[in-house]
């Protein structure tokens, strides 16, 4: 058996995810250390960044009520939405961290699409489709 | 290995493997210098670690990415029961005397449940304007408040404002939940084991762990796909995995 590091290039890699799913992963699960260790255990100090957790707030509101304020101006065939929506999302994400992520997310998408077109014979319609992103 | 620096050098463990996992020569950890990965043996069980340099914070996104990397690989391998970022432990030693030893029984058991198993995520996003459609569609008091809201300045209509995003954030919630259940029964004939994962966006379509039989894998693309079409231009659906039994590794187990 061999422990292979995704570093060391795992061709294609298992692993697809952006930073943002990472930290939606390893930050608050897993095993944790202290409950199994105590003398030992170095106090590394850990740069803090929470898992986001979703609270409905007043921004969220707005934000909401914004967008669809902006669906209307576009005042569109339904079929068209996600198209204009595209166009919108990237233009009303505000705040630095969410932009990285939204970026990073994008990222991934792509990776799954290799991961899955990747996927020897069967399905090359779906992993054609989910390229594409529409 | 920095004998005189030792003072500042910890060792990082990434998580458990059985004892007859070898590393790749050149696989790094976290860190800025980051040390050559290596494994620390005992008795039928092993950890992953490295050393690492203990004068600055951990947790930069080349340290995460490195750390939930690493595990993904190796699950993808053999089994390993990952541990929560950030564990440092003084020496290769303690590794041993103090993780290894002790609980050798209990890691082992696990990691035998987890011997052809690895962990999928399914993570779906709302294309916004599409599910805000959708809302808009389905509850009239939605469509009356943006009709009462449009063309009015803003500082008018804030509380309709309000009182609309609430609705529409009620309404994205309960679609969630709907389509979250329906993942949930469709995925369920080939995982093992399912958890919930808390939302981490307002847009959050779906969010569960899944864990899956190495040789059921291709079913779950399959059943994943039929949802990303069935989805399209309301729903991005994605993939994730194999990965690394994040969310089905509890310290409970430590009994």
């Amino acid at each position: 058996m061999t422990v292979q590091a995704a570093q060391g290039g795992v061709a294609g890699g298992p692993s697809p995810s952006g930073l943002a799913d990472v930290i939606d992963t390893i930050l608050d699960k897993g095993l944790v250390i202290d409950a199994y260790v105590r003398v030992s255990l170095v106090g590394i100090e850990l740069l803090t960044i929470d898992a986001r957790v979703v609270v409905a707030s007043v921004d969220t509101y707005l934000r909401f009520a914004e967008a669809v304020n902006r669906l209307d101006l576009a005042e569109s065939s339904p079929p068209g939405l996600p198209e204009i929506v595209k166009g919108a999302k990237q233009g009303q994400i505000g705040g630095a961290s969410k932009d990285i992520a939204g970026g990073v997310l994008d990222a991934a998408g792509d990776k799954l699409s290799d991961f899955v077109g990747k996927d020897e014979d069967d399905e090359p319609e779906e992993s054609s489709q989910r390229s594409e992103e529409r | 290995m920095a004998v005189d620096t030792e003072p500042e050098v910890g060792i990082y463990v990434y998580g458990l493997v059985p004892e007859d996992v070898e590393v790749e020569e050149d696989a790094r950890g976290v860190g800025d210098e980051p040390g050559e990965l290596e494994i620390v043996r005992h008795g039928d069980i092993a950890a992953l670690v490295s050393a690492i340099t203990l004068d600055r914070p951990l947790g930069t996104p080349d340290d995460l990415m490195r750390h939930q990397a690493l595990l993904d690989g190796t699950a993808a391998e053999v089994p390993v029961l990952p541990l929560r970022f950030g564990a440092v432990l003084a020496s290769r030693e303690a590794v041993v005397d103090e993780l290894l030893a002790p609980h050798h029984d209990e890691f082992l058991a696990a990691l035998k449940e987890m011997e052809g198993l690895a962990e999928y995520v399914v993570k779906g996003r709302y294309v916004e304007g599409a599910v805000l459609g959708e809302v808009l569609a389905e509850n009239p008091e939605a469509a009356r408040l943006r009709d009462e809201i449009r063309g009015v300045p803003e500082a008018v209509a804030r509380d309709a404002q309000i009182r609309l995003g609430e609705i529409l954030t009620g309404a994205i919630s309960a679609k969630y939940n709907a389509d979250t259940h329906a993942v949930l029964d469709a995925v369920a004939p080939v995982s093992a084991l399912s958890f919930v994962r808390e939302p981490t966006h307002d847009l959050d379509a779906v969010h569960v762990a899944l864990l899956v039989e190495n040789d059921r894998r291709e079913e779950l693309e399959r059943v994943v796909a039929e949802f990303s079409d069935r989805w399209e231009g309301r729903v991005r659906l994605r993939l994730l995995g194999p990965l690394a039994p994040y969310d089905f590794v509890t310290t409970s187990q430590a009994g």
